[in-house]
This record gives C-alpha cells, sequence and structure tokens, in this order.
C-alpha cells in the first residue's frame, strides 16, 4: 500500500525478532531482582530508606546475571531467558502471593508450570513464600497501613490494593540527560553538593546529605554496571563465531567502557544508554510509565554525525533503530495479577498469562516513545530520527512500547505521511498530539513556555514535562476509590447505594423519584462530584507520604531535573514540576442517561422519574418499549446534537475545574483527564443506566460516545467529541477511531485522514488515533486466531494484539463505532 | 434570489465523504435517476418514489413490540419470520418478513417501528433545512473540502439543487456536483456559475453499449461534458471500471481520447474499480442484485489502464 516505506527488514533483524516471539513462549517470573532486593534489606533493615535503596540498586547492577546472545545488536536483556515477567514483591500483596504460591501442588502447578504458562520453579515457589513471611510487615501496603487515617480503611480498600500493586511514576524519566551528561557528571555534581553542604549541616538539608550518598552509589552501581558489560563483550568475543562478529564485539566493549559515565558518542551508544537506564528504572520498581520522551531530539545529531562521517550507513542506522525497539518492549510488567483461578481456566481454554493482560504482551513497563514537537525555542523538533523510528514501527509491527508523534505547523509532509502509513499498518500507531492546546495545558499549570515546548506523553496518553515532572500513577476510570462519575450518577439515581454490588456511597441523597427538577437533581451530582474529588485528592496526598516515607525512587531521581538541585528524592518533591492526575471516564454513558432523565422526564415529562427508576431497578424487564424508546429516540451525545453534548460539557467542566484547582501532591499540580481502561470490567459492576444500557453491559469508553449511540457519521462524532474543554484536561485524553478499510483503499482517501486530524485538532482536540480494521476481519480473527497473530488494534490508551483480547472485550471492540463509507 | 422553501427529495447526507471530491466534504444525496446502471451501488438512489427498507437486524422481535408492524400494514404484506436467537442472545425472537409482492409501499409501517427497522428509503427537505445540516460541518471543510450534491441525479431536482448551490455559493463553500451529464444542456448552463468541481461520469463510449448497460444513450452526456469544458467549468471525470461491461480496452482508451479532448478543462480523471459494497444496500429494498457473477478487477488491470490513461498526459488516479 506504501511502496516508498516498504523497505524490508534486515535478515539479523528477523532472527531478532523470531527470537523474540520464541522466548514469548517461555517466560518466567523475575525472581533474580526480587532475591536480590530481599537478601539487601533483610541484612541492612536499619540503614535509612533512601542509602538502603542506593545499596539495592548497587547490589542489583553489580551481581545481576549478563547475557549475551549470539545475534544481539544491544546488551542489558536479563538470561537466559531474554523477556522475563517483573514484578516487586515489596510492592505485591501478600493475598496474591500467598494465593499463587500458597496453593495445592496440583493447582499451582496447573497455574505456572504447564506449557504456555508464565514459569514459576519449585524452588522458587518455596523462596517467594518464605520472603513473604519476611516482607509482610514490612511491604508498601505494610507502610500504608501505619500512616493512613482510618476513613480510607472503610472506603478506600482497592486504593491500598492498588497501591501496594504499583510504585508511583507515571513519567517521563530524564534519557536525555543519561545520554548526554552521564552518570560520570551526575557524581561529580553529587560529591560537590555533598561537600557543600557538610560545611553547613542544617535541619534543612540534613536528608539531602544522605540523598547525595545515595545518588553517587547509584552513578557507581550504574557505571560498574556498564564496565561489566564491557567485560562480557569482550569474553564472548573470544569465542565468537566470525570476525565481524568479534570486531563488533570489541567495539561494543570499549563503548560500554565508555558510556554510562560519560556522554554518548554515537547512535548505538546513545540507544545503548537508553536501555542500560531503562533497566534500572524497571528494577527499582515497576512504575507502569518509564516512558522514554523526546528520544529523536538527542539522537538526530549522533545519527547525522554517524551518517556523515561514514561510521553508519543509512540502512544500517535504521537496523539499529529495528533492533532498539525490538530490545526496549523486552521488559514485560505483570498487569493485572492473575489468580491461580484465572490461570487455570485459561489454561484450560486454550489461552495464556498474556491473555489475561489486557491484550498487551508486555505493557512495554508502560514504555510510551514520543517524537517530534518543538525545542525550547519554538522551531519544530523533527530529524532524521524521528523518520526512522516511524519507519522502525512501521517496518517491525510491533503493539509495544506505544508510540506518540507530537503535530505541530513544523511537522514535515513526510512526517505525516509516515505516520498516517504507520497507524494504518500498526493499529492506532502512532497517536496523534496537538502541541497547540497541550502546551496550553502545560502553561496553565505554570509551566514557563520553554519547558511547556518539551512536554512528552507517558503511559497511554498522559503530557507532562520530560524528564523534569514527577507524577504518580492516575486513577483511571475512578479506579482506586476516587471520583469515579458511573459511581456517582449511580448514587444520585438510586439513593446513595450500587445496586450492583450493594454497596453504599459516602453520601446519603435521594432517589431519582424523588427530585422535584432537573435542576435539583443536576445540584447533587454537583455536590457528589466535589466531595469525591476532595476525598481522591485527600487520598493522594496520604499515598504521597508512604512514598516519601519509605519508599524513594532513586532511579528517576539520579536524572530528573530538580533532584540534584535541591538534594531530594523524587518522592520528596525534588523533581522541578509535580503532577497528580485524575481521570474520568464513561463521558457518554454518563450524558446520555442525564439527556434521559432530564427529556423524558422533564422537559417532556412523557415518563415519570417512578417509572424510569422502576425499569431501571427492574434493569428493564418488563420496560422493553421504553428502553427501545430511549435507545431510538433520546438525542445521544456523538451526534453533534447541542443539548447532550452541552450536559456533557457540563459535568466534565465540573470535574475539571475542581480537580485542577485541589493542591497537588508535593506541592505540584492536580490535572485532570479523561481516559478509561476498565471500561468492560466497570460495566460489570455498574447496575442497568438511563441510556437504556442494561446491567453488566460496557460503559462508554473514555471520553468517546457510546458505541451504538453514534447515528449522524464521523463528522459530527468528531465535533461532539471536541466540545470537552480539552485545554483543560492536562492529563490527556483519548478519542477512538475505528475506520474501515474503505476508507483508506486509495491515496486520495488517505490523504484525507490528516485533514480530519488536523481540522479536529483545530476545534480543541489534543489526541487522535484510529484503528483501520473491518468488522469482517475481526470476526475472521474471531475465529482463526492463528491467522491474525499480529493483527494490532487501538484499544484504550494503548494498542493491543487483538486475539490476546479478553473476548468481552473483543466484542466490545467489535460493536465500538466504526465508519462505514 | 435563492428560494429557501424549495422541495427536495434526499435520501441520505453523509459527512466525511471521502470518495466524492476534494478534501474533506459532506455529500447530499437526491433521491431519483434517470440511469439505471447495472452496477448502481446506491439502488434506493434510483426512483423518485419511496421505497420500504428493512434492516433486520435492528429488528427486536415482534413480541416486543407487540405486532406494531403488522397491524400497521393495510396489505397483509408483513408477518413474523421463523424464530431467530435476538442479538443480545437473550432467547428467540420473531422478527418482521415482508412480502414484496404485496406490499404497496405505503410506509405505514415504518412509522410504527420503534427501532427504525422499518424505515422510508429518503426523505423530503427544503433548501434551507439542508443547508443549515450542512453548515454544522463547516469546521471541516478548509483545506479544499465542501459539500457535493450527489444523487441519484442531482439535476434530476434541478430548482432543489441550483438553489442549495447559489446558497452554498453565497456562504463560500466549496461545491462539488456529482453528476450522470444526463439533463438538458441549459440546465448545465443556469447551474455552472455555481458549482467550483463537476464530478463527471462516463461510462461508456459506445451508444449502444451504454443504453445496455444504464438505460440512456450517451450523446447528450458527451454533448454536456463538452458544452461546460467549452464553459470554463472545472471536471473530474470518473470512470467506473466494471468487468465485462466496461473494461474493454478500446473503450477505455476511447475514453481517454475523450477526456483528453476536453481539454484543461479535466483536472483529474478518477478509476473507479467495481466493488461490491452496495450489494447488501438491495437486500434491504427486496431487490435482486444483476450483477452477480462480477468480481473487482485485478490490481494489474487497473495499474496497466491508469498507466494508459496518464499516456494520453492526464492527471489520473486510481480510486
Amino acid at each position: 500500500m506504501f511502496t516508498e516505506f516498504d523497505i524490508p527488514i534486515s535478515e539479523r533483524i528477523q532472527k531478532l525478532k523470531a527470537k523474540r516471539e520464541r522466548i514469548n513462549k517461555d517466560m518466567r517470573l523475575n525472581f533474580e531482582r526480587n532475591r536480590i532486593i530481599t537478601d539487601y534489606y533483610r541484612n541492612h533493615e536499619n540503614e535509612y530508606p533512601v542509602l538502603k535503596r542506593a545499596g539495592f540498586l548497587y547490589e542489583w547492577c553489580a551481581t545481576r546475571k549478563i547475557n549475551i546472545d549470539d545475534d544481539d545488536i544491544f546488551l542489558g536483556d536479563g538470561g537466559p531467558q531474554c523477556r522475563t515477567v517483573h514484578f516487586d514483591i515489596e510492592q505485591t500483596s501478600q493475598s496474591w502471593i500467598r494465593g499463587c504460591f500458597g496453593d495445592t501442588d496440583e493447582r499451582f502447578r496447573a497455574a505456572w508450570q504447564v506449557p504456555g504458562s508464565v514459569w514459576v520453579d519449585d524452588e522458587d515457589r518455596e523462596w517467594i513464600l518464605e520472603a513473604a513471611d519476611y516482607w509482610k510487615d514490612k511491604d508498601i501496603a505494610a507502610t500504608a497501613r501505619g500512616l493512613f487515617p482510618p476513613e480510607f480503611f472503610e472506603n478506600a480498600g482497592p486504593f491500598l490494593e492498588h497501591l501496594a500493586g504499583s510504585y508511583p511514576g507515571h513519567f517521563n524519566p530524564n534519557y536525555e540527560r543519561a545520554g548526554t551528561v552521564g552518570f560520570g557528571a551526575v557524581r561529580r555534581t553529587a560529591m560537590e553538593k555533598l561537600e557543600e553542604i557538610r560545611k553547613h549541616t542544617t535541619a534543612d538539608n540534613v536528608r539531602s546529605e544522605l540523598f547525595y550518598r545515595a545518588i553517587i552509589k547509584v552513578c557507581d552501581g550504574m557505571i560498574l554496571m556498564s564496565k561489566r558489560y564491557a567485560e562480557a563483550c569482550r569474553k564472548k568475543a573470544e569465542t565468537a563465531p566470525t570476525p565481524e562478529r568479534r570486531a563488533e564485539l570489541l567495539k561494543m566493549a570499549d563503548s560500554c567502557d565508555w558510556i554510562i559515565e560519560n556522554p554518548a558518542r554515537n547512535l548505538w551508544e546513545g540507544l545503548q544508554t537508553i536501555l542500560f537506564y531503562q533497566y534500572l528504572l524497571i528494577a527499582d520498581g515497576t512504575h507502569w510509565a518509564d516512558s522514554p520522551g523526546l528520544i529523536d531530539s538527542f539522537l538526530g545529531p549522533l545519527l547525522e554525525k554517524d551518517l556523515e562521517t561514514g561510521v553508519l550507513s543509512h540502512e544500517q542506522a535504521q537496523e539499529l533503530f529495528d533492533a532498539f525497539l525490538l530490545q526496549i518492549g523486552n521488559q514485560i510488567i505483570m498487569f493485572p495479577k492473575p489468580t491461580n483461578d484465572q490461570l487455570i481456566e485459561a489454561h484450560q481454554n486454550g489461552k495464556t498469562f498474556f491473555d489475561l493482560q489486557g491484550g498487551a504482551q508486555n505493557i512495554a513497563a508502560g514504555s510510551l516513545i514520543t517524537i517530534g514537537g518543538l525545542k525550547e525555542d519554538g522551531t519544530g523538533d523533527y530529524n532524521l530520527a524521528t523518520e526512522m523510528i516511524l519507519l522502525s514501527y512501521y517496518r517491525l509491527r510491533v503493539a509495544e512500547p506505544s508510540l506518540a508523534l507530537r503535530i505541530n505547523k513544523h511537522t514535515p509532509d513526510r512526517i505525516w505521511d509516515l505516520g498516517i502509513a504507520c497507524s494504518i499498518r500498526s493499529g492506532g500507531m502512532p497517536q496523534f498530539n496537538n502541541d497547540d492546546v497541550i502546551i496550553q495545558t502545560m502553561l496553565d499549570k505554570g509551566v514557563p513556555l520553554e519547558d511547556a515546548r518539551r512536554y512528552a506523553i507517558f503511559g497511554c496518553v498522559e503530557p507532562a514535562i520530560s524528564g523534569k515532572e514527577w507524577s504518580m500513577a492516575a486513577n483511571c476510570g475512578g479506579f482506586g476509590g476516587g471520583a469515579s462519575l458511573i459511581d456517582i450518577l449511580q448514587y444520585v439515581i438510586y439513593g446513595n447505594v450500587n445496586p450492583m454490588t450493594g454497596a453504599e456511597g459516602m453520601l446519603p441523597c435521594k432517589k431519582l423519584y424523588e427530585y422535584e427538577s432537573f435542576e435539583e437533581l443536576q445540584a447533587e451530582f454537583e455536590r457528589q462530584i466535589k466531595h469525591y474529588i476532595d476525598y481522591q485528592a485527600r487520598l493522594y496526598h496520604f499515598a504521597a507520604l508512604v512514598f516519601n516515607h519509605e519508599w524513594p525512587c532513586l532511579s528517576a531521581s539520579v536524572m530528573t531535573e530538580g533532584c540534584l538541585e535541591s538534594g531530594k528524592d523524587v518522592t520528596w518533591g525534588g523533581a522541578k514540576y509535580n503532577g497528580m492526575g485524575s481521570m474520568f471516564s464513561a463521558v457518554g454513558t454518563v450524558a446520555d442517561s442525564l439527556m434521559t432523565i432530564k427529556k423524558l422526564c422533564f422537559d417532556d415529562k412523557t415518563v415519570s422519574t417512578k417509572e424510569l427508576y422502576d425499569a431501571l431497578r427492574a434493569n428493564w424487564e418488563g420496560y422493553e418499549m421504553l428502553r427501545q424508546r430511549i435507545l431510538n429516540e433520546v438525542p445521544f451525545y456523538g451526534n453533534d446534537h447541542e443539548e447532550p453534548d452541552s450536559l456533557m460539557q457540563w459535568f466534565t467542566n465540573f470535574y475539571a475545574d475542581h480537580y485542577n484547582s485541589r493542591p497537588g501532591v508535593n506541592n505540584g499540580t492536580n490535572n485532570c483527564g479523561a481516559l478509561d481502561l476498565y471500561w468492560v470490567a466497570a460495566g460489570k459492576r455498574t447496575w442497568a443506566t438511563p441510556d437504556g444500557r442494561k446491567a453488566g453491559d460496557p460503559l462508554s469508553h473514555s471520553s468517546d460516545p457510546r458505541q451504538d449511540a453514534v447515528k449522524n457519521g464521523p463528522l459530527a462524532y468528531v465535533k461532539s467529541v471536541a466540545k470537552l474543554p480539552w485545554d483543560k484536561m492536562r492529563c490527556g485524553g483519548a478519542i477512538n477511531l475505528r475506520l474501515d478499510a474503505n476508507s483508506v483503499r486509495s491515496e486520495d482517501a488517505r490523504s484525507k485522514i490528516r485533514k480530519l486530524i488536523k481540522s479536529y485538532f483545530e476545534m480543541g482536540g489534543i489526541q487522535f488515533h484510529f484503528t483501520v480494521a473491518d468488522t469482517e476481519v475481526l470476526r475472521a480473527a474471531q475465529k482463526n486466531p492463528q491467522d491474525y497473530q499480529d493483527l494490532i488494534v487501538r484499544i484504550a490508551g494503548f494498542s493491543a494484539y487483538f486475539t490476546h483480547l479478553p473476548f468481552d472485550v473483543q466484542e466490545n471492540y467489535i460493536t465500538r463505532y466504526e465508519i462505514g463509507l | 434570489m435563492v428560494y429557501k422553501n424549495v422541495k427536495g427529495r434526499i435520501f441520505d447526507i453523509q459527512g466525511y465523504a471521502v470518495h466524492d471530491g476534494p478534501g474533506i466534504r459532506t455529500t447530499v444525496f437526491t433521491k431519483g435517476c434517470p440511469l439505471r446502471c447495472l452496477w448502481c451501488h446506491s439502488p434506493e438512489s434510483q426512483h423518485r418514489e419511496f421505497e420500504l427498507g428493512y434492516l433486520p437486524v435492528k429488528c427486536i422481535g415482534a413480541d416486543v413490540c407487540q405486532n406494531a408492524c403488522l397491524d400497521a400494514c393495510p396489505e397483509g404484506a408483513v408477518a413474523r419470520d421463523e424464530p431467530v436467537e435476538a442479538l443480545d442472545k437473550s432467547g428467540l425472537i420473531q422478527k418482521a418478513k415482508i412480502d414484496r409482492e404485496k406490499c404497496t409501499n405505503c410506509l405505514q409501517c415504518t412509522e410504527v417501528c420503534i427501532t427504525k427497522a422499518l424505515y422510508a428509503s429518503g426523505w423530503d427537505t427544503t433548501v434551507d433545512e439542508v443547508y443549515e445540516r450542512l453548515l454544522k460541518d463547516r469546521g471541516f471543510f478548509k483545506d479544499g473540502g465542501g459539500v457535493t450534491i450527489s444523487g441519484g441525479e442531482p439535476m434530476a431536482q434541478f430548482d432543489f439543487t441550483c438553489n442549495l448551490a447559489k446558497r452554498l455559493k453565497d456562504s463560500g463553500i466549496h461545491i462539488c456536483l456529482d453528476t450522470t451529464g444526463f439533463a438538458a444542456t441549459e440546465l448545465f448552463a443556469k447551474i455552472l456559475p455555481y458549482i467550483d468541481l463537476f464530478l463527471y461520469d462516463i461510462k461508456h463510449m459506445d451508444t449502444k453499449m451504454h443504453k445496455k448497460i444504464t438505460g440512456v444513450g450517451n450523446e447528450q452526456i458527451l454533448k454536456n461534458a463538452r458544452f461546460l469544458a467549452e464553459h470554463g467549468a472545472a471536471l473530474q471525470i470518473r470512470v467506473p471500471v466494471i468487468p465485462k461491461l466496461t473494461d474493454k480496452r478500446a473503450n477505455l482508451r476511447q475514453t481517454a481520447e475523450f477526456c483528453a479532448s476536453l481539454g484543461d478543462a479535466v483536472k483529474l480523471v478518477q478509476l473507479l474499480p467495481y466493488h461490491k459494497t452496495g450489494r447488501m444496500k438491495y437486500e434491504r429494498l427486496g431487490w435482486r442484485y444483476k450483477l452477480t457473477n462480477v468480481e473487482p478487477p485485478a490490481d494489474e488491470f487497473m495499474n496497466n489502464i491508469l498507466a494508459m490513461f496518464q499516456s494520453f498526459g492526464l492527471n489520473c488516479q486510481l480510486h
């Protein structure tokens, strides 16, 4: 379809790709890191948290197994299995560990020791049970129990579980500083700072002294690790199969002696530095989002220099990007943690561990690479590396890590064309991000213009200042005891109760038939949103305190701008900028439900609130005609109708204004966004809603209109979604569009996608991604998954292999709006 | 003077109509066409009269609506079909079944069908109403897009089409007219000032063959094409490549020659390979699809034809 981009991948890359696929089928839980941390913490219990952490990281650098395979272009994967599934014992719930590994032998084996499972040896099983005993009163959940006010235990059980399941750190680490400044220079600065404050110890800087000592230790560890790889390369060179490979390994050895301590001198060294740093970040803790932001910006000059001096040919450079992309996707984080019941059932149905991971093979450490954008001075930041990274995605067709392409008036035509071609081929990668509006949202947070221009996307769709901002994992869709619009809607309708679960909310209120007017119901909705946001904002402060108190993140602090300067870890507020996201979701379901109540019960008065309430209570049983009337006659969000769209604007603005105005953690900002990873699961715990949705059915996705409510075509759809207050969505959001193959049939038709994106951006949208997939193809993939292994679709904030998605998510995806032309 | 209340009969308004001219466009489809092309992909566009359309997938079963359509039909043309499983797998339902022999297209059933599974194949509207609707999409029209008036044959509802075009033109919106060219020349002369680009079909160069596959000869169509070219119109010629019907090399070569003879007026020639997407629309109307054993032409063939058109110096693309 795009012959100009169809340059075949090299034989060596094919081998690396095959290796990755082979190893995908032979995965293990990663115990190496967990043994190192457990041993270190056990032997150094009295060490101050930040020193203890540094000690562990140094130990990991010094002792982790090193493995180099014959075809490897880059280094750093643990061995012998290059892809292992990471989890952190100190943040994994005790009940999960005991549930999985304390189970009967038979069930343990059925879950963890059958073909297709992520393998756990008997020996590792025995070890983890014993280690879990050690961590019982010392893990992150234990810290949380020790400092959370009692009210949160009553209301935020799931949040504590979430907290214990994930480190904070939903951010763009400063890979650029690692590659252009190096750990040696950071170490020197830390030494100087240490000397300086030793002369004037005060109550304010006494903790910083410990921090600088910790940073020095981490730098020492990283420099040591790189040199260990240099040694390993030399050793490997002795038995290299060919003289070329021998020379290559020796060259790699020389580079490893230099990099990490010093700035990268060429493209290979730049890419290898990113990878080494990435391994440190993941070993420190599975943050969910160690996202390389704007890496093309510092790789570009290295690439140009290599091409000019003849160090690399164009093809060799492309091969390096290909290999880098395959390797950075090798880090897998367990998300969510499956129980033995789920695993056994999956194995019995011919499914694997990864089918339980939301369709993502790895969530690639939540990695998302951002490319393009603006330089600090406002000029366009696109170079040959931008193009080559896109081309690698186009060629390799991988689902991870995610890719974001920043769009502004400087975006070159070729980058636009490649981005669209790549997106058509690789299921929604890259996503397109609108610089004009996103930079404005950064300015609104108080970020100066030159820094605002250097934002990158992390996680799924969230923007932050690359390398300078620390943020905690945002709740998505109210996950974690926060302000979930759909839960609040239920409370307002059913009188402070979720009829599906029987759970009561925090604010007693009326039932649907007790409101005198729609305005009264709206006021109640606002009162509840306000309450839950306040509650959530308070909760986040305590969550931040957990990490501030005992769980520093030195791997981030060592490079993040602000930490070295201030002598503070990121968890102590050391980063230059701090953010805390909150995502609302189910916008379509909520807007349409409110519209139904308003139109039928209060405006037209054709249905009484009591009748609607009874119908909802009965889950529409006996009220099918009413349900059909609602589905077919009420104007819904997503069709460019004034009324439902303005209802949507009312509650999204209210949410955003209130959340954004609360004081954020670490004296940073609160950042509202619109994204959801759990719309199918959340639907299962949501009773019938007034928009005609039945109990248990999926909710609408993120800020998208409801799947089946879109009747006026793509322009109306896009226009409705553009009405969201995107300028207040500092934490991003997504619009999901599925186009059919017909709409990209001709070059002329494909050129219109760019115009559509541009129009949407001019209307204020901040992010756009689309998938091209016909319903027919998706149905065929359900029937014969083996033939569609590389079919990638965009499902929420990330792309995933369609055949790995759970069946209900597949179904929801198929019925989600498709633009037929 | 624009007659805002001029009535028109249309069957659809579609946004993001990527195949109907340059840029992002919204297309208005008028109902009724003097041609009967065998490959027509919108059968509902052909007749001026409304037909009963039926989308069984939307029918929720006669039990739920308590036989609404059965009771509404004065001819007894609607019955309960064999039980089938409901879409949500909640059980068996009996959907409506239309006896097309008995149906007189009175459309009374469409008025009671709550899910719009039964629907009328179009509606009456006014220039003003359509204009207001089109304005909503205006934010997408920059960058070369606009409105396309298509059909059916929009020239068959000349008053409506011409007034709508005028109204849009007054607002500075780019207008394409997608036409078969089968209308009186003086009407083209009248509408010419309001149309920025004619999407003009040349279906066959041999009039006998043209009559066989479309129902009318091509003399008027070729004459109008020349007229428009000579009077300053911009033309985007569209050539359907239908296996067995229009795909003879001699015919396509003559088509290319004809396009070339129109000179600078021809901005672009688009070759439209046959596709089957219109097929299910026939089922909805209860009609028989006539080209059952025709397959889309091979890519290689299309590329050869493309090269041939380009050899005439024409700006040509596959569509």
